[in-house]
């Protein structure tokens, strides 16, 4: 039987008494893109943090490679993030960054060296490796915090909303590193709201909606879902999530406004 | 716009301002979602900024007061009355310079580097309002120390010395020093967060302005340490030594010294010294032209940071060599970060330095004759419990990237192994300085090495023993401690069980001391070899 990548059994995080994850359970295979899709607040980024072992969760079990959270440091290895709100270490620069993570992923000095140059270069940070990662724009941060999660060629990427910032160019390239790193035999989980990459992207999407997940498949297996053929993932999503009808009351009343 | 309204605004932009110093020390994204305890950490923020302002008035009063017993009470000094005000007004002056800078360091980066005039600049106000209402947002954060010491300081000292005169040339004098203060605090502010936190490419260059901001910085910090600790001695030798008549015309030009004078004599027109009062003058004329100088940079720096929207400096595309990078061990990883981090942090690098510092105060402080056995443990107490402030702070570092470090492959063994490490380093720097001074002043300083030296041991245990507590927290509530000078309550109960492990073998050799064992030295170092070789253990098992 082929190992899963990722396997989430009634995860359940909350805050007190806030619930943001409310027992989910998914599996991700080696190979696949897996969009996490879901409304502001649904929770996408709390299943994320507690994959990742940021967040303790409630209750629920997560393994990564058959290897249970638990194992921290192996689990971790595997993992390649990049957080939805690239908050990194300010006054460092992306040169001293980079040291840094190399150093605790126990990275060998002439193989990070390489990948560290090809990757200033596919995403074009080579001159802004000296000055201080406060001083960089969204997008040239977001693209620091990608090379960082790719240094170490990890098995299990993990990027909630990773393209957000992104110029053109960059977000091109994060596409094909991600299609290509699931053709290589890598997983992809991936947190997005924009419909149409998701629907391009990714081998199969889950649907969360108030923590739970209230859709899951591929495109056309949503379709079946909701009974339409031709819908696009959008219009799957916002009936899923039951926001459709909500969605047509507010366009007629922005038309009669 | 009226000036209510912008008043009100300003208002908003404090709390605002107030909220982001206290959400930067806490886990960022991991923050907990939930209105209630974002409504918690509001008030939070809000009380711990009046708390602040509160204890710099507090200190500013209790200092303000010793000001005045030689007066109120008739203290007898072998210097005449008048120079012995002049010094007391003169050390208060830079008390309250120090002081004032000291709590407007820890807030006003935060201020400059706010993003809070990008919301500003999207409203309908003028770049005249959101400069006015920046400005008003900067008087806030200093408003209760400022009128505090310049309403109650004058009228106090007009009460005491009987004399209106007196108690306007204090109210100038406290003005002008309160004017430097809030100059010194802004200079400072833009220069770092434009030069240095956002400043250009890292250089040598950019590393050596660093240390020099880094210097100029404590220098409020142990200003104030200095003043208040040795207030008395400070009067009374500037009280002798103005005696001679060109030491004191010299002193009357210097600041404070010039506002000292002149608040004295204005006290005592019987005991004037014409010749000095009219160097004093001229000289608080020039300090006074200064000021206005000051005032003006002031305005103009507030403007600016009201007019430059989205921050002082942006990034510019800079000519790399390459992308070489130096991986290390996972622990000297850390430790390098870490102390990159901390020496682009004003308040966090002064805590570095504060044991080294303070080492040197204690030994100027000691019978050079010889050292009891209770000096030494004094001594040693005191850099230690300074010392093991470190452990939090370190952990604190991490900041808001905690989410991100928590997503690394790095055990809470190499955390703290790694932080214990810098820490003992730090606590070494201490017994080097100490060394240094011995040779300088030729002293025999070798027992109080040997204690030193063994003394790491309890401090890496006490070192050890706090950072497992804070790690366990943070690896369960995800929340960092913050800084020392804005969390201090939380600071002082987690690392009092530090203060006890370093205390538990200074104590027990202070006590064998006293019954006149000759065992003080082995007894002491089997107790801190036994408290690391515990914490050893119990980190090797986490």
């Amino acid at each position: 039987m082929e190992q899963a990548a990722v396997i989430v059994e009634g995860l359940t995080v909350a805050y007190g008494r806030f619930v943001a994850v409310d027992d989910l359970s998914f599996i991700v295979k080696p190979g696949e893109i897996y969009g996490l899709l879901g409304p502001n607040g649904a929770g996408k980024t709390s299943t994320i943090k507690a994959l990742i072992g940021v967040l303790q969760p409630r209750s629920g079990r997560v393994q990564i490679y058959n290897m249970p959270l638990l194992d921290e440091f192996v689990v971790k290895s595997q993992i390649g993030y990049v957080p939805e709100e690239v908050v990194l270490f300010d006054s460092l620069t992306p040169r001293e960054f980079f040291e840094f993570i190399a150093s605790v992923r126990r990275l060998k000095a002439d193989i990070v060296n390489s990948r560290l140059e090809r990757l200033a270069y596919v995403f074009d940070v080579k001159q802004y490796f000296d000055t201080p990662i406060a001083a960089l724009s969204r997008g040239n941060k977001q693209k620091v915090a990608i090379a960082a999660a790719l240094l170490h060629e990890p098995k299990l990427l993990i990027l909630d909303e990773p393209l957000i910032g992104l110029d053109a160019r960059a977000s091109k390239i994060l596409k094909e590193l991600i299609t290509f790193h699931a053709k290589k035999g890598g997983a992809v989980i991936f947190s997005t709201h924009i419909m149409e990459i998701a629907e391009k992207l990714c081998t199969r999407v889950g649907i969360i909606n108030k923590g739970r997940l209230v859709g899951e498949g591929t495109v056309e297996d949503l379709q079946r879902l909701v009974k339409s053929t031709e819908g696009s993932l959008e219009d799957i999503f916002l009936k899923v999530t039951q926001q459709e009808m909500d969605m047509r009351e507010i366009v007629k009343a922005l038309e009669e406004e | 716009m009226k000036f209510t309204e912008l008043w009100r605004l300003s208002r908003t932009v404090y709390n605002e301002i107030s909220f982001q110093s206290i959400f930067a020390l806490r886990v960022g994204s991991s923050l907990p979602q939930k209105d209630h305890d974002i409504k918690q950490l509001v008030r939070n923020a809000q009380v711990n900024t009046l708390i602040s302002k509160v204890i710099t008035t507090i200190f500013i009063g209790t200092f303000g007061f010793t000001v005045f017993m030689p007066i109120a009470f008739g203290i007898k000094a072998e210097a005449p009355k008048e120079l012995v005000v002049a010094g007391g007004v003169t050390a208060f002056l830079a008390v309250l310079l120090f002081l004032i800078a000291l709590m407007g360091l820890q807030v006003t980066t935060s201020f400059v580097s706010s993003k809070i005039v990008d919301v500003l600049s999207a409203l309908p106000l003028s770049k005249r309002e959101i400069s006015l209402i920046i400005f008003l947002c900067f008087l806030k954060i200093f408003d209760i120390p400022l009128l505090a010491a310049l309403v109650i300081f004058p009228i106090v000292y007009s009460h005491f010395t009987g004399s209106i005169l007196a108690g306007l040339a204090s109210f100038i004098s406290i003005g002008i020093a309160e004017i430097f203060a809030l100059a010194l605090t802004i200079g400072l502010a833009v220069f770092f967060y434009s030069k240095i936190l956002r400043g250009g490419r890292r250089s040598r260059w950019s590393t050596f302005l660093r240390f020099i901001f880094l210097v100029v910085w404590v220098i409020p910090t142990f200003g104030a340490y200095f003043v208040i600790n040795f207030a008395t001695q400070i009067t009374m030798v500037f009280a002798s030594i103005t005696q001679t008549f060109s030491t004191i015309h010299s002193v009357a030009l210097i600041y404070p010294f010039s506002f000292g004078f002149l608040a004295s004599y204005s006290a005592f027109p019987d005991k004037i010294n014409y010749s000095v009062l009219s160097f004093s003058i001229i000289a608080c004329i020039g300090y006074s032209v200064f000021a206005a100088y000051c005032l003006k940079f002031i305005l103009h720096s507030i403007r600016q940071i009201g007019c430059e929207v989205g921050g002082v400096v942006t990034s510019a595309r800079e000519i790399v060599k390459d992308t070489i990078i130096h991986p290390y061990a996972p622990w000297f990883g850390v430790i390098r970060k870490d102390l990159r981090i901390a020496s682009r942090s004003p308040s966090y690098a002064s805590l570095f330095l504060l044991p080294a510092i303070q080492t040197a105060l204690l030994v100027f402080s000691f019978p050079f004759s010889e050292l009891e056995l209770n000096s030494i443990v004094g001594m040693l107490l005191g850099v230690s419990l300074v010392t093991i402030l470190l452990p939090p702070l370190l952990l604190s570092i991490e900041g808001l990237a905690y989410g991100y470090m928590r997503s690394l492959p790095l055990n809470k063994k190499t955390l703290i192994f790694a932080k214990t490490l810098t820490t003992i380093v730090t606590y070494a720097f201490s017994l080097v300085v100490l060394f240094t001074v011995a040779m300088l002043v030729k002293k025999n300083f070798s027992l109080v090495l040997t204690f030193g030296i063994i003394n790491s041991l309890a401090v890496a245990a006490a070192s050890m023993l706090e950072l497992s507590f804070f790690i366990r927290k943070l690896w369960k509530e995800g929340s960092v401690l913050g800084n020392i000078y804005t969390r201090l309550g939380t600071f002082i109960l987690i690392v009092i069980p530090g203060f006890v492990m370093v205390l538990i073998p200074l104590i027990a050799a202070t006590t064998v001391y006293f019954l006149g064992s000759p065992l003080v030295l082995p007894i002491f170092s089997i107790i801190a070899t036994l408290e690391f070789t515990a914490m050893l253990i119990v980190i090797l098992h986490e």
